[in-house]
């Protein structure tokens, strides 16, 4: 019985020591740590160069894909060797841990997480460090959410909007047109017909006030619109998964789980009327937008609609054209390119 | 005439099923003592250890004459365990789980064993980095022991060689893999496969008891 107390004294005093904080200064760090909001830890991993003292914030998408995902080597090779890179999990996400905290997953308790995730960052590297944020796909609303929330927006220096919704009528009916007008043109070039026939006929029958489940239809059809488009770049999420799986320790089935159960939450009913263009007239913070060409999840009009509406004129939009969804993924050179451009011009 | 053939049919196949001429039980009370378990307990490539100890509440020994004449011996094997297991998966959690359960042990003639074991118990885990919490007023402060407490089911099956059996070492190594599922986490499940290397000890006096045991000759 001794050999076993032993045991457990060791096991936690090992674990203990894995929550000592330790706070790395350099130009190639990794550094995990977790944020406690609202019965969600949410994990933070910082890598890179916090030397620079310039950290951009990526807030994936999803809700629950964690950030996991965005750290692909050419993202540490091309952006992580000049600044830090903050992958946050937002909660249920990713490697986040929690209990039942099922009835806090909304938009405004995630815009307060993001607050506190940035407020732990200047109590971690100092109140001097330069912010930039990313929101992608999902993310893309919960930086809307966040940039027209009080005066958040002051924590941060410019935002980078990368295949993101700010609003998500209007990027259903974007989604509509842009599969109905594809659609039609690439069965008029006897292109993948078969394929393009059950999309048009659904966009030509649903044309307006779509409900819940006609949103969520057409999503699917959009996720599947760009890989018969014969110029886009194509994911291999195979070789993605087999390639980071170990090095970076990823929890499969925390990842997975958290997925599942975010993607069906009951707030994603919510979500699907939420929009933050009547609010934008509020931002005055810098904005590169960097969309794909084929994105029909989160068409470029999207962006568009965005440079009509905020209060500033520094602004750059960006379109991929050999990427669909995932600009960060399908086009990696551009999307380096002009994130670190943007983030050395508004240092 | 109906009822009294199917009375008498029913009749007939009980008296062959539970008159079998051939069988010799026998039910006794034996002292045994209770087994030590020691293992790595590898979470695919994480590490992990696992201690534990297994109280046996049932024997049964089989013995079997085959058509060819040769005689066919094994042992059924019921314990009750505890045990007080750990893995570390880096940067995400390390988990200390305690877990009480049934296992059910076969072990043949030649050595060799084949178990299952479903288990339940409690899981506290550790988070894996400094974790922060930020007030109202922006304060930040740091969670001492962050980490989240679960209920734990685990289901296992594996298969081992007890050297007792031909070496006269009181030992059995054995393999063994597990599912583990925690819950509530984050409102849903978490699940994690564990791999068990190890070995159980069977000393001579420890724990003893007095255990029922049963000999079956067929």
């Amino acid at each position: 019985m001794k050999r076993i107390q032993i045991i457990a004294v060791i096991s936690i005093l090992f674990c203990a020591a894995c929550q000592k904080e330790k706070i790395i200064i350099g130009t190639n760090v990794s550094e995990t740590f977790y944020v406690d909001n609202a019965g969600a830890s949410m994990r933070v991993l910082v890598e890179g160069n916090n030397l620079s003292g310039a950290y951009l914030i990526f807030v994936g998408g999803g809700p629950g894909v964690g950030d996991y995902f965005y750290n692909t080597d050419y993202i540490k090779q091309n952006i992580e060797n000049k600044y830090a890179v903050v992958y946050w999990d937002q909660r249920n996400a990713g490697g986040s841990q929690g209990n039942a905290n099922g009835v806090d997953l909304n938009l405004a308790q995630m815009t307060e997480d993001l607050k506190k995730v940035i407020q732990v960052l200047k109590y971690r590297y100092g109140k001097n460090i330069e912010v930039f944020i990313l929101g992608h796909s999902f993310g893309g609303l919960l930086v809307s959410s966040f940039m027209t929330t009080a005066d958040y927006q002051q924590m941060v220096k410019a935002w980078i909007f990368v295949d993101g919704s700010q609003n998500y009528p209007l990027n259903d009916t974007l989604t509509h047109d842009k599969l109905l007008a594809i659609g039609q043109q690439q069965i008029a070039q006897n292109k993948n017909v078969t394929n393009w026939t059950p999309i048009v006929d659904y966009c030509k029958a649903h044309t307006g006030n779509y409900s819940f489940d006609e949103s969520n239809q057409m999503g699917t059809f959009a996720a599947s619109a760009e890989t018969y488009i014969d110029s886009v770049n194509q994911i291999n999420y195979l070789n993605t998964f087999e390639k980071y799986i170990i090095p970076q320790d990823w929890p499969v089935t925390s990842i997975a789980f958290n997925y599942l159960y975010s993607s069906n939450a009951p707030f994603n009913y919510d979500l699907y009327k939420t929009q933050f263009s009547t609010s934008l007239y509020k931002i005055v913070k810098p904005v590169l937008l960097i969309f794909g060409k084929y994105d029909f999840i989160c068409p470029s009009g999207l962006g568009d609609d965005i440079l009509k509406r905020i209060s500033t004129t520094d602004t750059r939009m960006v379109i991929s054209p050999v990427s669909g969804h995932d600009v960060m993924f399908q086009d990696e050179v551009l999307f380096c390119n002009e994130v670190d451009k943007f983030i050395e011009q508004h240092r | 005439m109906r009822i009294s053939k199917f009375f008498l049919t029913i009749v007939f196949i009980s008296i062959s099923i539970l008159c079998s001429s051939q069988n010799k039980d026998s039910v006794n009370v034996a002292r045994r003592t209770t087994n030590l378990i020691f293992s790595y307990n590898s979470s695919l490539i994480y590490p992990g250890l696992r201690a534990g100890l297994e109280f046996p509440i049932k024997i049964i020994s089989i013995s079997k004459q085959k058509k060819s004449d040769k005689k066919f011996f094994f042992v059924k094997d019921r314990f009750v365990t505890a045990s007080l297991s750990w893995y570390h998966h880096p940067c995400f959690h390390d988990n200390i789980y305690l877990t009480a359960g049934w296992t059910m042990r076969r072990t043949i003639s030649t050595g060799l064993v084949i178990e299952f074991s479903p288990e339940m118990g409690y899981s506290r885990t550790f988070l894996g980095g400094t974790t922060y919490k930020v007030d109202d007023n922006g304060n930040v402060s740091i969670e001492k022991f962050a980490g989240y407490n679960y209920a734990l089911v685990s289901i296992g099956g594996g298969v081992g060689y007890d050297f007792s059996k031909t070496k006269a070492k009181p030992f059995i190594a054995f393999y063994k893999f597990n599912l583990l599922a925690m819950y509530p986490y984050n409102s849903t499940y978490y699940l994690r496969p564990a791999m068990e290397i190890g070995l159980i000890y069977k000393p001579t006096n420890f724990l003893s008891h007095k255990v029922k045991t049963k000999t079956i000759m067929k």
